[in-house]
């Protein structure tokens, strides 16, 4: 069986509180969606008990999850970001190090950033292309907040613009990936 | 939250998945997701269109505590519902039965569905249900958002019997903590079909699978299944 097919069917049984299963699933998937959790937190403790409340969060709501709708992976990535993001956008709460730099250029080519780091797939390619395409200001606002969770007033402090002109990046930036990962007929 | 024009929406979702929607407004879109299914499908797609960026973060293993932790907190007796639903999720009801294996459940789907009438461009959702060898025992379709069709269509494959003095009890699982609701009595006919309760309507088209119990005849005496679940299976939408 293909990856996505396994997790399907871990999934499957740990909907039926097969707790075996469920352990199988965490096996297949913690290392990924820890590096994913580390990528916007950057403190192990942090991203250890956001681990641990989305797979919580996980078993709970095995149930409502859709194989029409979403891989099984991508399911569980949105529940462990969106763990990361509230717990790093909760009040007073200040992330060490302006590092976004290292972590965006971890390959060596020119331009880089995780778009040339992406897998060899389909999907992936497609992405690729699409964010090359995009002026290199929208790109590196949409890697930055979507790779390390930098808010609006984090990425206008970090790359040293208006807030207004960072908002207009996003938004441009977006529309023009999605019409270009959706071909012309949308 | 007015979300007002689709263009608005699937900015709203891309903002979402992106993680810049945030504070007030980020609460807001996630109330309003839990009621709006067509926002929903605009955040998956999203979020696949954007997953591949995922691929790219380098994966670390975490410390063994934390699957320790978790293991703890999803044992059974730790969840704080009491009662019937307790017995439902730790009496070992459900645990040792496996699903259908998903490539023959997805082939028989599949073959059913071309028996299906296709007049109309609805929706079909199809259930096989296995028995505890994951062999397919008895399959249910319907028509989601079937106005005025409010039937399942049910086949029992191969000849099968019921004891004496017992009653096929056909249930709806809803998926999370949901407790099981009866769809009503079946019996043993190759072909048949259950009226669904209108009450029902909109859960079912939801619903994360069926299961089929043994009960005294007449049907459970308290509302939930009393017997062995013979039969069980996971909703696939075609």
């Amino acid at each position: 069986m293909a990856e996505p097919e396994i997790l399907a069917d871990l999934m499957a049984r740990s909907a039926l509180k097969d707790q075996r299963a469920f352990a199988e699933l965490y096996r297949h998937t913690a290392a990924k969606l820890y590096g994913v959790a580390l990528r916007i937190l950057r403190r192990q403790d942090w991203a250890e008990e956001v681990l641990q409340e989305s797979f919580v969060n996980i078993w709970n709501h095995l149930g409502e999850y859709s194989a029409a709708r979403s891989a099984p992976l991508t399911w569980m990535t949105a529940i462990v970001r969106n763990r990361a993001l509230d717990w790093v956008r909760r009040p007073n709460l200040e992330r060490g190090g302006e590092d976004y730099d290292l972590l965006l250029e971890g390959t060596p080519d020119e331009g880089g950033g995780p778009e040339q780091a992406l897998a060899d797939s389909r999907d992936a390619r497609a992405l690729a292309r699409c964010l090359e395409q995009l002026p290199a200001s929208q790109r590196q606002c949409i890697t930055l907040a979507y790779v390390n969770g930098l808010s609006h007033s984090e990425l206008a402090q970090h790359l040293r613009e208006p807030l207004g002109t960072v908002k207009t990046w996003i938004r441009r930036g977006l529309e023009r990936l999605k019409s270009c990962l959706d071909g012309p007929t949308d | 939250m007015d979300l007002g024009s689709q263009q608005l929406r699937d900015a709203l979702a891309a903002q979402y998945v992106l993680g810049t929607l945030q504070g007030r407004a980020r609460r807001q879109f996630e109330r309003q997701l839990e009621r709006d299914p067509a926002l929903r499908r605009e955040v998956a797609r999203w979020q696949e269109r954007l997953a591949p960026l995922d691929e790219a973060a380098p994966s670390a293993t975490p410390h063994a505590r934390v699957w320790r932790s978790i293991a703890r907190r999803i044992a059974p007796g730790t969840s704080s519902a009491g009662g019937l639903a307790r017995l439902w999720d730790s009496a070992g009801f459900w645990r040792g039965a496996a699903l259908a294996s998903s490539v023959a459940a997805l082939a028989l789907a599949a073959y059913l569905a071309a028996l299906l009438p296709v007049t109309q461009p609805r929706e079909t959702m199809v259930v096989v249900m296995a028995d505890d060898k994951s062999t397919p025992a008895m399959t249910v379709s319907w028509h989601t958002d079937g106005r005025g069709d409010r039937r399942l269509r049910v086949r029992v494959i191969g000849h099968q019997v019921m004891d004496p003095g017992t009653a096929w009890e056909l249930w709806m699982l809803p998926g999370g903590d949901g407790k099981p609701v009866s769809l009503g009595l079946i019996t043993t006919h190759e072909t048949q079909a259950v009226e669904v309760p209108a009450h029902l309507l909109p859960a079912i088209d939801a619903a994360w699978g069926l299961a089929m119990s043994v009960e005294p005849s007449g049907g459970s005496p308290t509302g939930a299944p009393t017997g062995p679940v013979l039969y069980k299976g996971q909703c696939t939408r075609l």
